[in-house]
């Protein structure tokens, strides 16, 4: 089955149950040839929207249109969708080759046919010399492969992600997330939606980026406008990693001043800003260790992580925990006492109801 | 110490459950002499084995023939495992995947209500069975005794297998089905594939269950149909003597452990393995 | 708190006189009293092997364990007052959190007003303290491993934890909280912790010592900062850093590496080395974005960049193959095509057949 360029249309989805909102009146127009990232905590709605675009929930409310169609009325087995999802889900009882070949089959292709399709893919995904054996018999990443491989086997018009590296660890994620990049960039018929809570995977495999969060869309754009310009505290919480640090502040005489110890002078971006209560928010990596008196406060490490390249610690403050990221690997032990500082130019304002004020720009 | 402890413990257990079984097994081989004289327990020793007990219930001696109870024991145990296995996956399926109920009955108390049939003692169902089977002319007939059988195989097999159905990954048939197969093509093609063991499991009971009964078949078939228990029970009661009747007991468990040992190789040759990891 | 010592440990589980296939290949080390170690490689590179020889459940095939100089080869599992933690959990379902907390200490015949202040003492230090009467087994997957690791440090007489593996089945969402509570709870103990993992990131975060593991060997040992900095193998520069170190292929002429027309100094003393080629490795965060040339700067031929939120990455055209060097958010992405990049000679490290040249 081959895609034709149509567009994947959500007017006012909503799903609901009798007790809670899982998705609220969801309208976007997915375009083919793109990566759409869906990114947002666990419980945000990403996994439920790709369920109803699948067909897998019945959306209470809304239309989803797939060109001309109205998808939301066909049954799932008629909807030409593929879906990864967080599990390594395979069929157990088939081989590697029959896993693959099997969507193919079931779509009409001949039989000679889906072998050598099935068979081309899982050269793409390097899984050739696997081909005949077990799925239980593959390491987690292959079976991951796997799962890919039959998604994209059948050139759909949809291709749904459903958080695909989440039960890797880090080396595979990275492996894989550039792997996919390739992959993917081979599916200009489809529409691609890609669902994850990490900010890396959003800003490097995204052409597009929806924010959820508690069943809405509360953001979209390209990826590093996104970064730049969180629209709201919620959203610039989902897409840093570690979560921006958010403290409360005021702009007063020309000041900022957050706590009582960490006062500098209004930097240029948020000049125009009226005085008054605020709440700022600061990037890990952007906070600073050490800093001059006035604008400085001493705290203690209540934890060090180590991530890949790159050392967190988490300083408890009296305005609060501070989260900041060094470049390289350090020793910090918890109780240790640093001084903590904070960029002027590089702070985002909010309002107090969490909407931005002002972003410091790249 | 510990280790006597263990196996005089396991001894006298084996002893336990392996005296009677072996002692008929034993029996039926003897000559009327070695039985009325006293106890004797070794072939060839102490008696000379004789084939009287074995032709007496094949119908060689002319005395009675446990051929025909077989072939409808073996009739009926299998159309009632077939069916209560058929309708019972499929029954067991829905309940493991989608949810079902009225008020605040849900999946959960439609399995319970399936399994307490079984609760409820024989004896109080077989005065209606049997008026239902005498309305329907269905008394004496395998049809009505596989009915009757199926309707008490089905509990256990719909139980079984709703716990085997709900440790597959529902995300499975998910994806046959978003892969274009309908709701009952991902079940027959990728779940009953993964429930071979599971089946297999509640298969054997149901076998055993059905080939073993001897209550209903006793009150609902007469003598067009007599099952094995049945047959085995009547040459009880009249004059038999006891090597027949140890011949008669040893006949009617052969083709279950025949089948035994068949299940079992096939579950160790890798039945299992491979379907849920 | 107790140093545990082995000595000539090596392990076969099919008793092979061929010390090539054994699980684990003979070592002697000391793990010393107080510290946390995590014991990190793939799965059959022997970690387990290790912390099953600790913890007595296997009996070595050869040489020795000592737990503070005592040597407890022989002692079974149950008399070495370690404190074990699984990847599933254990606990008792049918009891409460108290009455599982409070259990060990039952066994051993405490009096009951010490055990409850000695149980909320514990569930205090897990967080625990207002879950006590609740079913255990009503708990999530991550609290349950609290309850697991509570029950091991409950008794006053642990000389170590051991864990294998303990966020294997917990959500990957709660990993990221229960790492850090696990480890503020260790801080505050004096105890050697001993920790198994195949994720980097785990091990990087729990131990201040690494045992990075492969093929039943350890590779190397060192604190994360060592590994990241002074990978002694291939194997440890790749396994450690995000992304992996790069690596390329150079001549080597009178202690200096030569390549497409450049010379460069590396860290290493390369007068002895025999080899004419050898593999040089510097991390991408070492390298440094030059404007004109000088000593260890190289041209290359920057053509693609990702975006990973607070760095990036700039991938460039080397030699034959691609160096990465990651950068700031901050710093301003150039236009494709020549780059120069400054490879530090105090971070450019030799390496002859997947091992570090010094």
């Amino acid at each position: 089955m081959k895609g034709s360029t149509v567009n994947l249309d959500l007017r006012s989805v909503s799903v609901d149950t009798e007790t809670e909102v899982i998705l609220k009146d969801i309208s976007f127009k997915f375009e083919p040839g793109k990566i759409y990232v869906l990114i947002g905590r666990t419980t945000s709605g990403k996994t439920s929207l790709m369920r109803t675009i699948a067909g897998l929930i019945e959306p209470t409310d809304g239309e989803i249109h797939l060109g001309e169609e109205r998808l939301d009325e066909v049954p799932i087995w008629d909807r030409g969708i593929a879906m990864v999802y967080q599990q390594f889900i395979n069929y157990p009882h088939r081989t590697v080759l029959n896993n693959v070949e099997f969507p193919l089959l079931r779509a009409g292709v001949s039989k000679a046919d889906a072998k050598a399709q099935a068979l081309a893919m899982l050269e793409k995904v390097g899984l050739s010399e696997f081909k005949d054996r077990k799925p239980s018999q593959l390491s987690g990443g292959q079976q991951q492969r796997v799962a890919i491989a039959r998604a994209l086997v059948r050139n759909t018009r949809v291709i749904l992600l459903d958080e695909p590296l989440m039960n890797l660890d880090y080396k595979l994620r990275e492996q894989l997330r550039e792997e996919f990049r390739t992959l993917f960039k081979g599916t200009a018929d489809s529409v691609t939606i890609y669902a994850t809570t990490e900010p890396s995977e959003a800003l490097f495999l995204g052409d597009e980026l929806l924010v959820m969060h508690e069943g809405r869309v509360i953001q979209h754009g390209k990826p590093d406008f996104v970064f730049e310009n969180p629209s709201s505290i919620d959203v610039a919480q989902i897409v840093n990693d570690p979560p921006m640090t958010i403290l409360d502040a005021e702009i007063k005489d020309g000041k900022v001043n957050i706590g009582n110890l960490i006062t500098f002078p209004t930097p240029a971006h948020l000049k125009s800003e009226k005085d008054g209560k605020y709440k700022i928010g600061t990037r890990a990596s952007e906070v600073i260790l050490g800093g001059s008196e006035s604008n400085s406060e001493e705290g203690t490490v209540s934890l060090s992580e180590v991530s890949g390249s790159e050392t967190l610690l988490y300083v408890k403050l009296n305005v609060g925990e501070v989260v900041l990221q060094l470049e390289g690997i350090h020793d910090y032990q918890i109780g240790q006492a640093v001084t903590i500082s904070l960029a002027p130019n590089r702070i985002f304002l909010f309002n107090m109801d969490g909407t931005l004020c002002a972003a410091p720009g790249n | 110490m510990k280790k006597i402890l263990k196996y005089s413990f396991i001894f006298i257990w084996s002893t336990f459950v392996l005296v009677p079984l072996s002692w008929a097994l034993v029996t039926s081989f003897k000559p009327p002499a070695a039985v009325n004289n006293g106890a004797t327990f070794i072939p060839w020793l102490q008696f000379q084995p004789t084939l009287d007990g074995w032709k007496d219930i094949t119908g060689i001696s002319g005395y009675a023939n446990l051929f025909p109870p077989l072939i409808n024991s073996a009739t009926v145990t299998f159309f009632s495992t077939l069916i209560s296995l058929t309708f019972g996956c499929m029954a067991a399926y829905g309940l493991s995947r989608f949810s079902y109920g009225w008020k605040n009955y849900k999946n959960p108390d439609i399995i319970f209500f399936f399994i307490s049939q079984r609760i409820m003692p024989p004896a109080v169902l077989a005065v209606p069975f049997f008026i239902l089977l005498k309305t329907l002319h269905l008394l004496d007939t395998k049809l009505g005794l596989v009915l009757v059988l199926t309707s008490g195989l089905m509990p256990i097999v719909v139980w079984l297998l709703v716990d085997f159905f709900n440790q597959l990954p529902k995300e499975i048939d998910e994806m046959a089905m978003l892969e274009g197969c309908n709701p009952f093509e991902a079940f027959v093609r990728t779940i009953l594939p993964l429930a071979r063991p599971g089946l297999t499991v509640a298969g054997m009971f149901a076998i055993i269950f059905g080939w073993n009964d001897l209550f209903f078949a006793l009150v609902l078939t007469f003598t067009n149909v007599q099952t094995l228990p049945v047959a085995v029970v009547a040459l009880n009661g009249t004059v038999t003597p006891f090597w027949t009747l140890s011949a008669s007991a040893i006949f009617s468990i052969l083709p279950l452990v025949g089948l035994a040992f068949v299940v079992e190789r096939f579950l160790s040759k890798g039945g299992f393995a491979g379907a849920v990891r | 708190m107790s140093k545990i010592t082995f000595t000539n440990i090596g392990q076969s589980y099919d008793k092979s006189p061929d010390q090539d296939t054994w699980a684990l290949k003979p070592i002697s080390m000391t793990l010393d009293s107080g510290k946390s170690y995590a014991l990190v490689g793939p799965s059959g590179c022997g970690k387990t092997t290790i912390l099953n020889i600790i913890s007595g459940i296997v009996t070595p095939f050869q040489g020795s364990v000592a737990f503070d100089d005592v040597d407890i080869t022989k002692l079974p599992t149950a008399k070495r007052n370690v404190a074990l933690v699984f990847q599933f959990p254990t606990i008792y379902k049918s009891m409460t959190v108290e009455e599982n907390l409070a259990f060990p200490l039952v066994c051993r015949k405490w009096e009951a007003a010490k055990i409850k202040s000695r149980v909320g003492e514990i569930a205090e230090q897990i967080g625990i303290s207002h879950k006590l009467n609740r079913s255990a087994n009503k708990l999530g997957a991550d609290e349950k491993q609290l309850i697991s690791l509570g029950r091991g440090l409950v008794r006053d007489d642990v000389t170590a934890l051991l864990m294998d593996e303990p966020l294997t089945v917990i959500d990957p969402q709660l990993k990221f909280e229960l790492r850090k509570k696990i480890k503020q709870i260790i801080a505050g103990k004096d105890i050697t912790v001993v920790y198994v993992t195949h994720d980097q990131y785990e091990a990087m975060t729990f131990a201040d010592e690494l045992l990075v593991m492969s093929l039943g060997k350890l590779v190397q040992r060192g604190t994360p900062e060592d590994l990241f900095e002074r990978p002694n193998s291939k194997y440890v520069g790749n396994f450690i850093g995000s992304p992996a170190m790069n690596f390329f292929k150079a001549e080597v002429v009178d202690g200096l590496a030569k390549i497409g027309g450049y010379t460069l100094s590396s860290s290493a003393d390369l007068k002895q080395v025999a080899d004419p080629y050898l593999e040089f490795g510097i991390r991408p965060e070492h390298i440094e974005v030059h404007h004109g040339s000088g000593d260890n700067v190289v041209t290359a031929d920057f053509f693609s960049h990702d975006d990973l939120g607070s760095t990036r990455i700039l991938n460039c055209r080397f030699g034959t193959g691609v160096i990465k060097v990651k950068v700031a958010r901050s710093f301003e992405v150039p236009n494709h095509g020549p780059i120069n990049l400054k490879l530090p000679k105090s971070n450019l490290l030799a390496y002859r057949e997947g091992l570090q040249v010094l």
